[in-house]
């Protein structure tokens, strides 16, 4: 019983106490108006992918619905495209390779980033050397070129794509980590782990990792709309998803289309992915105002 | 309304600046120069690989043949090119004896002794042609004369299995007299055979420049041509210049009435006419249209986007074209597009399914969204304008009939697509090639038939066909030569890629019958076996057919002597540039 009234004692204690930093930067976070909306803005999004995802909205986007090259009309708030399907549908089936390719080119970026970025930093010397070295020499292969080699080896497909953006963008978050990790390392609750017999695995995982997680996360939602970016480019190029709506096609056919005075698609296709783009570059900066500790108190 | 307005504007600003950019790169007007545009990579220079149309469209302005087509002549006719005259053909058919023209030079290339090209003799064919026969270059024109010249299958074969290929031995069928005469002897028959020699396949090549480059002959050109290349690289752009040893020849005399004018206005002039010739390699519409009107390049074909504001419902063009001095041509062309079946896959040896496949695509849509209905739909392989088309023909398997295409699905055993697996369809990578491709796997989603579009490269996309790493593919072929075997030979068992057969079809009744056609000189018992072939070539969908297309070219007021034509290789050297009419339109651009 005598264990019961004191975890009573030490809720209660911790309550009145302090908040931690997560529930300080939620706090902050739903009371910025801008990052508010930017946060209800991308779930509309998710939530819209998962949909066509599932089948609920959007299943029948390959289906004719007027003539070719319609203009905007009530019936079709963004017209009808070559073959006479909804641009509307196609933009929000687009949602879906947008969001997948966000999503999972962030969380490739973040594994490889962080796993490399904490190794480095913690362990140094000649681990740390040739993570650097390896890191640098990547980086220097200008991107885009680096993209197309990879799609040309895997193959076209969202699959390739994945990869392809994945194994591109976590060069900066793994810098990021390393140097964060190397600030860790020092510190005394670090010691203290040490003291009490941790192993590197668990004092990596479990001790330093958590610090330097607000870092993940301001850098997952700037991955996600460079991935998101860098999809559409890839898609234009025709390197990108085959046969199925992407954004980045829609623009490609657009190219053609506006020298017969078709808009449309590129309207589309542009205005979508610019809000989207948008809200993760306002949510990210929100992000890094709410988590780094260095910008406490700055306004 | 308001959002197109607003674009409207944008546009107008972007097309300014546009402009003004281009004010400021003043063409240069000093040297005739032609400005011309591929719409495809060049694969490479090498005549004996040149087996599409954009690689043997440049092999053709650096090499020669021993025959050419009269320019300003139509119907098509062959005349001599490199031969001092037509052969003489023994009263068997099977012996032609060619006089090779004397004074004709190698172009100036540091493979030649002292930089200095040489004599173009008879044995440069010889060895020309064993190149193409040989066994370990795998040349991809080998088969338009497999199993034709006397004694040239036993060398290749004997070769293939042997480390180094002897080109000493002497081969019955293909000799050299003496310096300037040729003779070749067939082992059968061979009524195509002077087409030949007029393709760049067997166009000829020095020995020596061969031996002294090796596998990088394919990037630098050496032949007696009317244009020098002195190194060709992967870029956007070829610049070729005037050959300076080029040979004296004038431009033809021989023509059809309705280039009367054309033939007297340059009657006796030395050709080429123009000093140099800068060939843009452009996929896209686009910038092949912006260009054009930009005055950058000479001549394009309209692109479909822009074919509305182009050209006008009666078939003219669009005045404000009209007023820049820009000229409309319209020309069917002897072509057909098609969608091929990887027929060493055994899903597509089930007939109902290929006819299914063929019933549930929609060409009269094709035809509007891709052609501007300028296309005709094809029934069968062979186009209208040469013997063995049949003008009334309907295929029963053109039109699209959704029913009848689900119940033959069905009968081939994968009722609503049951059972199929996912199919892949390889296109260029344009976009105008990935929206057909789109167009198709949304005529197949139809039927429940799921097919996956996958884009490459133009030379990726035919080694693929050529290795068989595909399964169903759009493309195209235009004629060789005026001769409906040239096109029923795409269907022809033996000539399995590399040879033009990509689709591999083989069927040993078609197989029978087109032999027995190809030894048969042009006589109404060949039409008909022909129109029988494309009768099988229809019923049996070996392919599905898509169009036979109609040329709409734009070109401007200062480029003289164009002339429509379906064998276009070496037609450079006959065009002009008048510049100071060039230099007046392009102010009005």
């Amino acid at each position: 019983m005598s264990v019961a009234v004191a975890e009573k004692l030490v809720s209660k204690e911790s309550h009145s106490q302090s908040k931690s930093l997560w529930n300080h930067a939620w706090e902050s976070l739903v009371s910025d108006k801008i990052a508010l909306i930017s946060m209800v803005i991308v779930s509309i999004y998710a939530i819209v992918a998962i949909l066509t995802v599932t089948g609920v909205i959007a299943a029948d986007w390959s289906q004719e619905v007027g003539a070719s090259y319609e203009a905007p009309s009530a019936a079709h708030i963004f017209g009808t495209d070559i073959f006479g399907r909804s641009v509307l549908l196609k933009t929000i089936k687009g949602t879906e390779v947008a969001m997948s390719v966000g999503f999972v080119t962030a969380i490739v970026a973040v594994v490889i980033g962080v796993a490399l970025g904490g190794v480095a930093g913690y362990f140094g010397g000649k681990v740390d050397d040739f993570i650097v070295w390896f890191y640098t020499m990547f980086s220097s292969i200008p991107n885009i070129m680096l993209l197309v080699a990879i799609t040309f080896i895997m193959g076209r497909g969202l699959v390739a794509v994945y990869m392809a953006l994945g194994l591109t963008t976590w060069v900066n978050l793994c810098r990021l980590i390393r140097a964060e990790v190397i600030r860790h390392k020092e510190r005394e609750y670090v010691q203290a782990a040490t003291a009490i017999g941790g192993g590197h695995s668990r004092k990596m995982i479990k001790h330093i990792l958590p610090n330097v997680f607000h870092i993940v996360i301001i850098q997952f939602s700037l991955l996600f709309q460079t991935a998101i970016k860098s999809e559409v480019i890839l898609s234009y190029l025709g390197l990108g998803v085959q046969g199925r709506p992407s954004w980045g096609t829609m623009i490609d056919d657009a190219k053609l289309e506006l020298a017969r005075g078709v808009w449309w698609q590129l309207a589309a296709a542009s205005l979508a992915m610019f809000v989207v783009v948008l809200a993760f570059n306002l949510l990210g900066d929100a992000l890094r105002d709410a988590l780094d500790p260095k910008l406490k108190g700055k306004s | 309304m308001g959002k197109l307005k607003v674009f409207g504007k944008l546009t107008l600003v972007a097309s300014m600046l546009v402009s003004f950019a281009a004010c400021t790169k003043k063409q240069n007007l000093d040297e005739k120069v032609l400005n011309l545009v591929v719409a495809s990579e060049v694969k490479g220079m090498d005549p004996i690989y040149a087996n599409d149309l954009y690689s043997s469209n440049e092999v053709a302005r650096v090499y020669e043949g021993l025959l050419e087509y009269e320019y300003l002549k139509r119907p098509y006719t062959l005349a001599p090119n490199l031969a001092e005259s037509m052969p003489e053909v023994s009263a068997d058919g099977l012996t032609y004896t060619f006089k090779i023209k004397a004074g004709v030079f190698f172009q100036d290339d540091k493979a030649f002794p002292n930089g200095k090209g040489r004599e173009l003799v008879a044995e440069d064919f010889v060895y020309s042609i064993k190149r193409l026969a040989d066994p370990k270059l795998q040349g991809l024109g080998w088969w338009m004369i497999d199993g034709k010249i006397a004694g040239l299958n036993e060398w290749r074969d004997k070769y293939s299995k042997e480390d180094v290929v002897d080109y000493s031995e002497t081969i019955e069928g293909l000799k050299a007299l003496d310096r300037y005469t040729l003779q070749f002897k067939l082992s059968k028959p061979f009524p195509q055979f002077l087409y030949s020699l007029a393709m760049p396949f067997t166009f000829a090549v020095a020995k020596e420049v061969v031996e002294f480059y090796g596998k990088e002959f394919l990037n630098h050109p050496v032949g007696t041509g009317p244009f020098v290349l002195p190194v060709f690289t992967q870029e956007k752009r070829l610049t070729y210049t005037k050959n300076p040893t080029f040979r004296k020849k004038t431009f033809p005399s021989e023509h059809s009435e309705e280039f009367a004018s054309i033939a007297k206005e340059n009657a006796g002039k030395d050709l080429p006419l123009v000093e140099k010739l800068v060939v843009n390699i452009m996929k896209e519409d686009q910038p092949r249209w912006l260009n054009f009107q930009k005055g950058n390049l000479d001549f394009i074909s309209i692109p479909k986007d822009n074919f509305d504001s182009a050209v006008t419902p009666d078939n003219g063009l669009a005045d404000t074209l009209a007023k820049k001095g820009i000229s409309l041509l319209i020309s069917p062309q002897l072509d057909v597009t098609y969608v091929a079946f990887n027929h060493d896959m055994d899903l597509f040896k089930n007939k109902k399914l290929r006819q299914a496949m063929a019933l549930a695509y929609d060409s009269k849509t094709s035809n509007k969204l891709f052609y501007n209905n300028t296309a005709m739909s094809a029934q069968s392989i062979v186009p209208p304008g040469i013997a063995g088309n049949m003008p009334n023909y309907v295929s029963p398997f053109r039109e699209r009939d959704l029913e009848k295409a689900k119940s033959l699905l069905a009968e081939a055993g994968f009722a609503d697509g049951k059972g199929l697996p996912e199919i892949t369809y390889d296109c260029p990578n344009s976009t105008v090639s990935r929206q057909q491709g789109e167009f198709f796997m949304k005529n197949m989603a139809d039927i429940g038939i799921k097919v996956k579009v996958i884009q490459n490269t133009w030379p990726e996309l035919q080694k693929k066909i050529d290795k068989r790493q595909v399964q169903m593919w759009g493309i195209a072929w235009g004629a060789d030569y005026p001769d409906a075997e040239n096109f029923l030979q795409l269907l022809y068992g033996p000539n399995r890629s590399p040879g033009a057969n990509g689709s591999g079809f083989n069927n040993p009744q078609f197989n029978e019958l087109f032999k027995k056609a190809s030894l048969m000189q042009d006589t109404p018992e060949r039409t008909a076996i022909y129109e029988k072939l494309n009768r099988m070539a229809s019923e049996e969908v070996p392919i599905i057919y898509g169009v036979h297309r109609q040329k709409y070219t734009m070109k401007h007021g200062w480029l003289k002597n164009y002339v429509s034509t379906d064998f276009d290789a070496g037609q450079a050297m006959y065009l002009d540039v008048d510049l100071t009419k060039k230099a007046e339109d392009l102010d009005k651009l």
